[in-house]
């Protein structure tokens, strides 16, 4: 059992959700979250920063705006894992940075609250 | 790789954000959530507060910058010298797989990177 934790643009939501039914997936959580990435850091204030620069290392802290994305968690059997991941990189990919980023973590156990099975019973089949 | 949960207080967030930026680590997820700890909420009077408001901040980094990450965030959280209660929790979790949307490069937690076809 796996957990996907992915990050995605606002404005792909609806059609992550589309693909994730079409390929079989229905159920999941999403929240909204704010966020940075690696991506956007200013080359000439990090090497002032390195340097020692009072200017640069208080930019650093200030200057990068945190951006509003969405977050989706998914818990899914290990066999679906795979198409989960395809399918949310091939439908949120556009190439430039800020697409976002998929994390895959161990679940240990899933219990259904209303029918009190546990395991994979639990979890959403084709 | 290894996925830190930081809860804290909303006031330090950005003094923990600042820290972790010069630490080298830009990227972070935040979240708005509200709890309690062993301390049962805050009693003011005849009323307990027990949703009190955090930030739990998401990052992911290497295995071997785990200690250094969780050591900037709890100098960065703490509240004066000694800490006090409500300073929040740091949660440790595996991550077996990261997946960069934009290029389709898959990093395992073994250390190989690839590049993912779609």
């Amino acid at each position: 059992m796996k957990e996907v934790m992915a990050i995605v643009r606002l404005n792909m939501m609806n059609k992550t959700k589309k693909a994730l039914s079409d390929a079989g997936i229905s159920s999941m959580t999403a929240r909204d979250a704010l966020g940075r990435g690696k991506g956007l850091v200013d080359r000439s204030l990090l090497e002032g920063a390195e340097k020692g620069y009072e200017e640069a290392i208080a930019q650093l802290g200030h200057s990068q705006r945190l951006i509003p994305k969405r977050l989706i968690f998914v818990v899914l059997p290990d066999n679906l894992v795979d198409t989960a991941v395809k399918t949310i990189i091939k439908v949120n990919r556009t190439g430039k940075s800020g697409d976002g980023k998929i994390f895959v973590t161990p679940v240990m156990d899933s219990v259904s609250v209303r029918t009190g099975e546990f395991g994979t019973a639990v979890l959403d089949e084709i | 790789m290894i996925m830190i949960k930081s809860i804290v207080r909303p006031d330090k967030v950005d003094n923990v954000l600042a820290a972790l930026m010069e630490a080298g680590f830009p990227a972070v997820t935040k979240l708005s959530v509200v709890g309690r700890g062993k301390q049962r909420g805050i009693k003011i009077g005849e009323i307990t507060y027990d949703e009190i408001p955090k930030e739990l901040l998401l990052t992911v980094v290497q295995d071997q910058d785990k200690d250094y990450v969780i050591k900037t965030v709890i100098e960065a959280a703490r509240t004066g010298v000694k800490g006090a209660y409500g300073d929040g929790k740091i949660f440790v979790s595996p991550v077996e797989e990261v997946y960069t949307i934009s290029s389709g490069i898959r990093e395992m937690s073994s250390g190989e990177v690839e590049e993912v076809t779609i």
